[in-house]
């Protein structure tokens, strides 16, 4: 299991729920909420490094796309 | 001087296991949109997780996607190769907003040079529907709006 | 020198100056894009501001406006607007690409050139119509369209319908209009080469050195290349001269592209050219478009050499035009205009910003429009950025309020990049977002680790040093590499 974890500071919490969205039929995600964090539990296996890299990936390019976390 | 001795100590730490490299930043020596920047241009190569490990700090943590395996050296030089695009992206970011104004006339000046003006059909398309802009003072209010004698309008009503 | 060596800054004094150490000297220039050249105690004495009033040097720095209280804001505004006249007017130079069918085969080819049986990769008369209606629209009122490929003449009826609807259409539109072509000349024959003098049409080639080169990186299936150029460059100028022009005005253009190899044959190659009696040699190094990626390891080199080969060649070209035989460098030549002539020769891959869309546009076979010939050439290698629109899906002004063009407007700007900010040569120079973008990931670019700055920087220091050794004959023949003589004869009548 891969653990992402998004920093509220850092990520748009809109951008986190889109990249969770579009990658879900990849692989098994758990989302949960910490105080600081938005946590993505990724499991898929063999491409389980790979869903959870470009899960990542997504999330920050459409934080960047929509002007930051702010 | 051995790769691993390049960084100061405590700011890059390469997970041979995980094949990533993780550097740890100062946020008073890089703003956000400087590390957004830099991780977003390393997008098509890497995956990159920001993260904010106490205050003060950032974290960039990039993960070579055609793998690194166990390569310390490959992992330090992608390190180096970051913090070099963010220094970048940090100067840069401090020169945008000094010369702010210069950049902007002679991008409006080029890109409208260029344009030209807007033709019938251009105009016949435009969205004229928005907000132009925001009024706080109320200035862009016509002289009848403003001043009309609300009082007299029932009166007006009344004699009809 | 540093800056930290001189013990008593004085801030007060100075108008703002960058500089930059070449040699023993020391270079200092200005927003407006004056110049000097210092000696360190010079130096040293204006950056103290320990200039002694009404001296021989503080004569120099006023009038080159580096002294604060001498500023002639109205002179130094003035410098400015000349020099960036270009802003307002929008794209001249429009490239369009006929097809990728080429009967040679380059090392370099940064075209991506395709077998002459592609024939899919012709533009058809329909999109070419279309592609001179959007040309015509530009809102400059200049105009070039400069046909390129693949090979340009393997698609010669669509080139004459170009040119032929192009005449008639300019008749409303009235711009000044011009044609070029881009051609390696092995598919020249008489009857090509009467109808493109009949309409004008300057001609360009490529001529990579002597034979033995020139062969071997550019391959013509059972002929000579080289020998089919040289030809066909003499036939030319021999048929500029039959009509009455002045050969040292009206020649076939040629270039170069510096490979590896070549940098083996600085002389050579200058000789080369004059005996095929070119007045121009445009030393251009190798770029990572097109096959550059697959034969890069055989064609690239490490800039420090190219800039060895730049001054051997360039040197050997200044004796030569001391001996009286007119060659100039095309480099040089657009650095000097601005240094020394204060002018823009608005030579659109170095100037701030560059003419990526607002200067220059190209126009694939497919109809498909980019921001210049680099972003049309990365398309080829499957990466579509620099995508702009469509002829006759795209308006010309979405096209030129496209996102992209504005990013390439900014990324272009020298006031707004790193290293340049403070360069000495800013007001001189420009920078390439579509090869930063290539080569480095980001429009932006970090030129200490750019190829392209290291060229534009090592041609500049190269300059200047032979500025600063104050050789009269040398200053004769840069201030004669200056002056842009005007070719009235390829600009098209257009008849009312």
């Amino acid at each position: 299991m891969t653990e992402l974890r998004f920093h509220r500071g850092l990520y748009a919490g809109l951008a986190v729920e889109e990249a969770v969205k579009l990658f879900a039929p990849h692989a098994t995600l758990r989302v949960r909420e910490e105080p600081d964090h938005w946590v993505v539990e990724v499991e898929g296996g063999a491409r389980e490094r790979r869903v959870a890299g470009e899960l990542g990936n997504y999330a920050l390019g459409l934080t960047v796309k929509h002007g930051n976390a702010r | 001087m051995a790769h691993e001795d390049s960084f100061p100590e405590g700011l890059v730490a390469v997970d041979r296991t995980a094949g990533a490299v993780r550097l740890e930043l100062d946020d008073t020596l890089y703003p956000l949109e400087a590390l957004y920047g830099a991780a977003y241009t390393f997008i098509d190569r890497c995956w990159v997780l920001l993260d904010r490990p106490q205050a003060g700090r950032l974290r960039a943590t990039l993960a070579p996607k055609a793998g690194a395996g166990d390569d310390g050296a490959a992992l330090h030089a992608l390190a180096g190769e970051f913090a070099n695009e963010l220094l970048s992206c940090a100067w840069r970011h401090q020169i945008a907003q000094q010369n702010r104004a210069i950049i902007e006339q002679v991008t409006a000046q080029a890109v409208a040079g260029a344009m030209g003006p807007p033709s019938l059909d251009d105009l016949a398309k435009f969205e004229f529907s928005g907000e132009a802009l925001e009024d706080p003072l109320g200035i862009a209010v016509s002289w009848e709006e403003k001043y009309r004698d609300k009082k007299a309008e029932p009166k007006a009503k009344d004699a009809k | 020198m540093m800056l930290t060596q001189i013990r008593k800054r004085d801030t007060a004094s100075q108008a703002f100056f960058r500089y930059r150490p070449v040699g023993d000297k020391v270079v200092v220039t200005n927003q407006s894009g004056s110049f000097l050249v210092l000696s360190q105690p010079e130096f040293r004495a204006f950056a103290e501001g320990a200039v002694e009033r009404e001296s021989a040097l503080w004569t120099r720095l006023r009038d080159g406006d580096f002294l604060r209280e001498e500023l002639n804001v109205a002179r130094a505004s003035e410098q400015l607007r000349r020099r960036k006249g270009f802003i307002h007017h929008g794209p001249n130079l429009h490239i369009v690409v006929v097809t990728l069918r080429c009967n040679e085969t380059c090392v370099y080819c940064h075209a991506s050139r395709a077998d002459l049986g592609a024939t899919h990769t012709d533009m058809t008369k329909e999109l070419a119509e279309k592609t001179v209606d959007q040309i015509l629209r530009t809102t400059n009122s200049n105009v070039t369209i400069e046909f390129q490929g693949g090979e340009p003449l393997v698609n010669f009826p669509v080139v004459q319908h170009l040119i032929e609807y192009a005449l008639e259409k300019n008749r409303t539109a009235q711009k000044r209009l011009e044609f070029t072509m881009v051609s390696n000349l092995s598919l020249m024959d008489e009857e090509k080469l009467a109808y493109l003098l009949k309409h004008k049409v300057q001609i360009c080639t490529s001529i990579d050195g002597p034979e033995h080169l020139h062969d071997k990186q550019r391959k013509l299936p059972g002929l000579s290349a080289h020998r089919t150029a040289a030809h066909w460059i003499k036939r030319i100028n021999e048929a500029y001269v039959e009509m009455g022009l002045d050969p040292t005005l009206y020649h076939v253009e040629a270039l170069l592209t510096t490979t590896a190899e070549a940098l083996k044959f600085p002389k050579e190659i200058v000789d080369t050219y004059v005996a095929l009696g070119c007045r121009a040699l445009f030393l251009r190094p190798v770029d990572p478009f097109g096959f550059a990626e697959k034969t890069g390891h055989r064609v690239e080199y490490p800039r420090a050499e190219y800039m060895r080969f730049y001054a051997a060649a360039v040197d050997y070209m200044l004796e030569l035009n001391q001996k009286g035989v007119q060659i100039l460098e095309r480099f040089a030549s657009i650095f000097l205009t601005k240094i020394l002539g204060g002018e823009d020769p608005n030579f659109l891959d170095v100037r701030s910003p560059c003419g990526a869309g607002i200067g220059q546009v190209a126009y694939n076979y497919d109809g498909k429009v980019f921001t210049c010939d680099e972003g049309r050439m990365l398309h080829e290698m499957g990466d579509s950025t620099f995508l702009i629109g469509e002829v006759g899906r795209t308006s010309y002004r979405d096209m030129m309020g496209h996102p992209t063009v504005r990013a390439l407007a900014i990324a272009s700007n020298l006031d707004a990049q790193p290293d340049c900010v403070n360069c000495a040569y800013q007001p001189y120079c420009g920078v390439c977002p579509v090869h930063n973008h290539k080569t480095q990931g980001t429009l932006f670019g970090r030129m200490r680790e750019s190829t392209l700055c290291a060229v534009h920087k090592g041609i500049q220091d190269y300059l200047f040093g032979r500025i600063a050794d104050g050789d009269a004959a040398v200053m004769e023949t840069f201030r004669r590499w200056t002056t842009v003589r005007d070719r009235a004869h390829f600009l098209q009548a257009c008849a009312t």
